[in-house]
C-alpha cells in the first residue's frame, strides 16, 4: 500500500506539453478516480505512476521516496490496460503467473496465489484456455488477477469497463468495488464516464487538457461543481446552462427576471440541473417540446424563452403531453451560478425562480 | 414464415418477388461464368508449371543410356495432364471439404495407378549413380567410350554439405539480426530511422549482379575470396534490407500494450522481448528463416565468382559442372543430380507454407 504524489509533474511529447502543472496527493488504501473527457491526459498520468512514461519534469513520490526514476519493473504496480493487454500466446494460468516469475516466488507458492488470485475475480474453471477462448468480461478479470496477484502497492486501472456490455459493466462496477474493500489497496481508476467514477471512487480527480480542474469527493463535484466545466461533466442527464446577466440582486435572462441570492455581477451563467426542475403553478413557462421516456424517469424537453431546457420527472408514464404549456420551478438552494468570464462558481450565489 | 401478420405488405411484397428469381438468376449466371473463367485460369497456368519439373522427375528416374525416351515422356504426360484438369474440376465442383478431399484423394489415386501401369516398368535409379560413384563421369562416359578428360568432381555430400552450411549460416545470421534490427526500428524513435527504413527498400530494388566486381575485389583484400565464409557474408548483406523490412511489419503488428504489460509485471526489457514479444513473431521469423535457407540454397552467381576450389562448390556449382560436363553424354544423370538438388528446397517449403502465406499478410502492413 502506497501513498502517491504528483508535486509539479509536467509531461511533454516533443514539444507537445500533454500535462502542463499537476498536483496530486492520494492517500493510502484510497480509491480515486481520473476522470475527463477523451485525449485530456488520464492514461498519461497513469502510465507515468506506473513508470512507463518518464515524467518531464516535478517529482512522483511513492510513500515520500522520489520514483521518477525507478523503473517500471520495480515499482509493484499492477495495471489493467484498457484492451487488458494479455499475453496471447500463454494460457490464463500463465498469464496470471507471469508477474511471479520475476519475483522468483516459489513453484508451490506461485501456484496458490495463482489459484487465489483466480478464485478472487472467479476465473478459476478458465486457467486452462487461451485469452482468445475467453469473453470480454473474463478477459477483463483475468487482467485484473494479473495485475492482483504480485500484490501490488498500486493498483491502476486503465477503462477497464469500456469494453464491456452494459450489465456486465454495473456487475464488474461491484466487484471492482468490493475487492478494492477487501484488499485495501490504493487504487486509481482512469474513466471518462462519470458514473463509473461517481458510483466507485472515493474521490474524484476531474482532469481538462493535462490540467485539474477538481479534486473532491463525487458529492462535492455533483453539488459544488468549481467551474462550468465539471458542472456540464458531471450529472446525467446534463445540466442546464443559462447565461444571463447579473445585477443588482437580479439574474436578467432575456426578458426573464430570476432574483439573486448572494454577490454577483456582470454575466453569469446559471446551472440548474434536469432533476432539480419542477413543474408547477410558478416559476418560468415554456412549452414541451418533446418527451424521452427513460425506464424509471422522463426527460421533457421545454422550449423557453431562454432556449430549450431539460427537465427529469420521476415516474414511468409521462403527466405531461407535447405541445402543452408549462410553468418549470426549482428551489433556490438547488440552482448554481457561475462567473461567464472565468467560468468559476461564484460560492454562495443562488437565484430563485421567477414569481 | 409471419407474412400473415403484415397482409397488406405482403400483396405488395409478392409483385416484385418474380423480378427477385429474375435477379438471382443473373447473379448465378455470373457467379458461374466467373467460376468457369477461373479454373480455365488455374488450369492453363499450372501445367506449364507443373509439367517441367514432373518431366525432370521422370527424365530421372527412367532415361537409359543416357538418352531420354520420348515414349516414356508422352506416356506420363498423359497421366498428368488428365489428373491436373481433373484436379482443378474437383476444387470447382466440389461443395464441401469432405466432397473435395474424397474427390482429390479419388484423383490421386487414380493418377497413382495410371502411372504405375504406363511408366512405372521403365523406373530406376541407376541415374543417381552419382550418389554411390564419386567418379561417375567417367564412368558414365566410359559407356560410351569416351574416357578421357572427365571433370574432377567431389564427391555429392560434400557439396551438399557446403550447400547446407552455405544456407545454414546465412539463415542464422540474417534471422538474428533482422529480428533485433527490425524490433529497435519498430519500436524505437531515433534520428535518421525514417531514412533508414527507405533505404532498406532501395537497398533491395539494385540488381545484385552490379556489384560483382567490387565485391570481388573486396573479398580478394579480405583474404576471403574462394572461402564459404566470405560467400555466406555477401550473401548475407544482400538478404538483410528485406529480411529486416519483413520482421518490421510483424513487429508493427504486436500490441504495444503488452510489452508494457511486461514491463510493469517485472520482467526488463531483454526479458519482456524475449517472452512477450518473439512469440508473437514467430511466424515473421520462420518466414524470414525458410527465404533466407532456400535463397542461399539455390545461390548461384556469388558462389560461381566467388569460389574456386572443388571442395568449396556447392550444390549449384556442382550442377553446373555436371551438366557442362555430361549433358552431351548422359540427359539421365544431368536429371538426376537435378531431382537430388531440388528435393531439401521442395520439402522445406511445403513443411512451412503455413508460414510463409502468413509473411505475406504481415508484410503487408509494414
Ligand atoms: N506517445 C505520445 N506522443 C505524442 N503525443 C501523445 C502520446 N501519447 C499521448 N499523446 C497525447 O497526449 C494527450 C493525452 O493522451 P492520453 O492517452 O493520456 O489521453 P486519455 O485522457 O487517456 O484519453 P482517452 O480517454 O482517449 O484514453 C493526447 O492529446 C494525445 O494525443
Ligand atoms: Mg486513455
Amino acid at each position: 500500500m502506497a501513498k502517491i504524489e504528483f508535486r509539479n509533474v509536467v509531461k511533454r511529447f516533443g514539444a507537445i506539453e500533454v500535462i502542463p502543472e499537476m498536483n496530486l496527493v492520494i492517500e493510502d488504501g484510497e480509491f480515486v478516480a481520473l476522470l475527463g473527457p477523451s485525449g485530456c491526459g488520464k492514461s498519461t498520468s497513469l502510465f507515468m505512476l506506473a513508470g512507463i512514461y518518464l515524467p518531464s519534469g516535478g517529482e512522483l513520490l511513492f510513500d515520500g521516496h522520489v520514483v521518477n526514476e525507478v523503473e517500471a519493473r520495480d515499482r509493484n504496480v499492477g495495471i489493467v490496460f484498457q484492451s487488458y493487454a494479455l499475453y496471447p500466446h500463454m494460457s490464463v494460468r500463465d498469464n496470471i503467473l507471469f508477474p511471479l516469475r520475476f519475483k522468483k516466488t516459489p513453484r508451490d507458492e506461485a501456484f496458490a496465489r495463482v489459484k487465489a488470485a483466480a478464485d478472487l475475480v472467479r476465473v478459476a474453471e478458465l486457467l486452462e484456455r487461451r485469452p482468445s477462448e475467453l469473453s470480454g468480461g473474463q478477459q477483463q478479470r483475468v487482467a485484473l488477477a494479473r495485475a492482483l496477484v504480485k500484490e501490488p502497492q498500486l493498483l491502476l486501472l486503465d477503462e477497464p469497463l469500456s469494453n464491456l456490455d452494459a450489465s456486465l459493466r454495473l456487475s464488474m462496477r461491484t466487484e471492482i468495488k468490493s475487492l478494492h474493500e477487501q484488499l485495501g489497496v490504493t487504487t486509481v481508476l482512469v474513466t471518462h464516464d462519470q458514473i463509473e467514477a461517481t458510483t466507485m471512487a472515493d474521490r474524484i480527480i476531474c482532469m481538462r487538457a493535462g490540467r485539474i480542474e477538481q479534486v473532491g469527493t463525487p458529492d462535492d463535484l455533483y453539488l459544488r461543481p468549481s467551474s462550468l466545466f465539471v458542472a456540464g461533466f458531471i450529472g446525467s442527464p446534463p445540466i442546464n446552462l443559462i447565461a444571463g446577466e447579473a445585477e443588482a440582486g437580479t439574474v436578467t435572462v432575456n426578458g426573464a427576471r430570476f432574483p439573486l441570492e448572494g454577490g454577483a455581477s456582470g454575466s453569469v451563467t446559471v446551472g440548474l440541473r434536469p432533476e432539480h426542475l419542477r413543474f408547477g403553478e410558478t416559476g418560468f413557462a415554456g412549452r414541451i417540446a418533446q418527451i424521452e421516456p427513460m425506464g424509471r424517469e422522463i426527460l421533457y424537453v421545454v422550449e423557453t424563452g431562454m432556449g430549450a431546457v431539460r427537465v427529469l420527472e420521476q415516474g414511468s408514464s409521462a403527466g405531461h403531453s407535447t405541445g402543452e404549456q408549462v410553468m418549470i420551478g426549482f428551489l433556490p438552494e438547488n440552482s448554481l451560478v457561475f462567473e461567464t468570464a472565468r467560468q468559476k462558481l461564484i460560492a454562495g450565489a443562488h437565484v430563485r425562480a421567477p414569481e | 414464415m409471419s407474412v400473415q401478420a403484415i397482409p397488406k405488405a405482403s400483396t405488395a411484397a409478392s409483385e416484385p418477388a418474380a423480378d427477385w428469381d429474375a435477379l438471382a438468376a443473373r447473379a448465378r449466371g455470373v457467379r458461374r461464368t466467373k467460376a468457369v473463367v477461373l479454373y480455365a485460369f488455374l488450369i492453363a497456368v499450372s501445367l506449364p508449371i507443373i509439367l517441367p519439373y514432373f518431366w525432370l522427375v521422370t527424365i530421372a528416374f527412367s532415361a537409359r543410356s543416357g538418352v531420354a525416351e520420348t515414349a516414356v515422356l508422352w506416356r506420363s504426360m498423359a497421366v498428368v495432364v488428365p489428373a491436373v484438369v481433373a484436379f482443378w474440376l474437383t476444387a470447382a465442383l466440389a461443395q464441401s471439404r469432405r466432397q473435395l478431399w474424397i474427390g482429390i484423394a479419388t484423383v490421386a489415386a487414380i493418377a497413382v495407378f495410371a502411372f504405375a501401369v504406363l511408366v512405372g516398368p521403365d523406373l530406376h535409379v541407376g541415374n543417381f549413380i552419382f550418389l554411390w560413384e564419386p567418379d561417375f563421369a567417367s564412368v558414365v562416359r566410359s559407356r560410351i567410350g569416351e574416357v578421357k578428360g572427365a571433370v574432377q568432381f567431389p564427391n555429392v555430400w560434400h557439396a551438399f554439405g557446403n550447400s547446407i552450411l552455405i544456407a545454414g549460416a546465412q539463415t542464422a545470421i540474417v534471422v538474428t539480426v533482422a529480428s533485433l534490427a527490425a524490433y529497435y526500428l519498430s519500436r524505437f524513435q531515433f534520428p535518421g530511422r525514417s531514412s533508414m527504413l527507405r533505404s532498406l527498400l532501395v537497398l533491395h530494388a539494385f540488381p545484385v549482379l552490379t556489384l560483382i566486381v567490387p565485391m570481388f575485389l573486396m573479398l580478394y583484400w579480405i583474404g576471403l575470396l574462394d572461402t564459404l565464409s566470405g560467400v555466406i557474408l555477401v550473401l548475407v548483406a544482400f538478404e538483410l534490407p528485406f529480411a529486416i523490412f519483413i520482421m518490421k511489419g510483424f513487429y508493427d503488428a504486436v500490441p504495444w500494450d503488452i510489452e508494457m504489460s511486461a514491463l510493469t509485471d517485472g520482467a526488463s526489457r531483454r526479458q519482456a522481448f524475449v517472452s512477450v514479444v518473439l512469440p508473437q513473431v514467430r511466424n515473421g521469423i520462420l518466414a524470414i528463416a525458410v527465404f533466407t535457407f532456400i535463397r542461399g540454397w539455390e545461390e548461384y552467381i556469388f558462389v560461381f565468382t566467388f569460389l574456386i576450389r572443388n571442395s568449396n562448390w556447392t550444390m549449384s556449382l556442382y550442377m553446373y559442372w555436371v551438366r557442362d560436363d555430361v549433358m552431351g553424354v548422359d540427359y539421365g544423370v544431368v536429371s538426376a543430380v537435378g531431382v537430388f538438388y531440388l528435393v531439401p528446397s521442395l520439402i522445406l517449403y511445403m513443411a512451412a507454407q503455413r508460414y510463409l502465406m502468413q509473411m505475406s499478410i504481415g508484410g503487408v502492413k509494414g
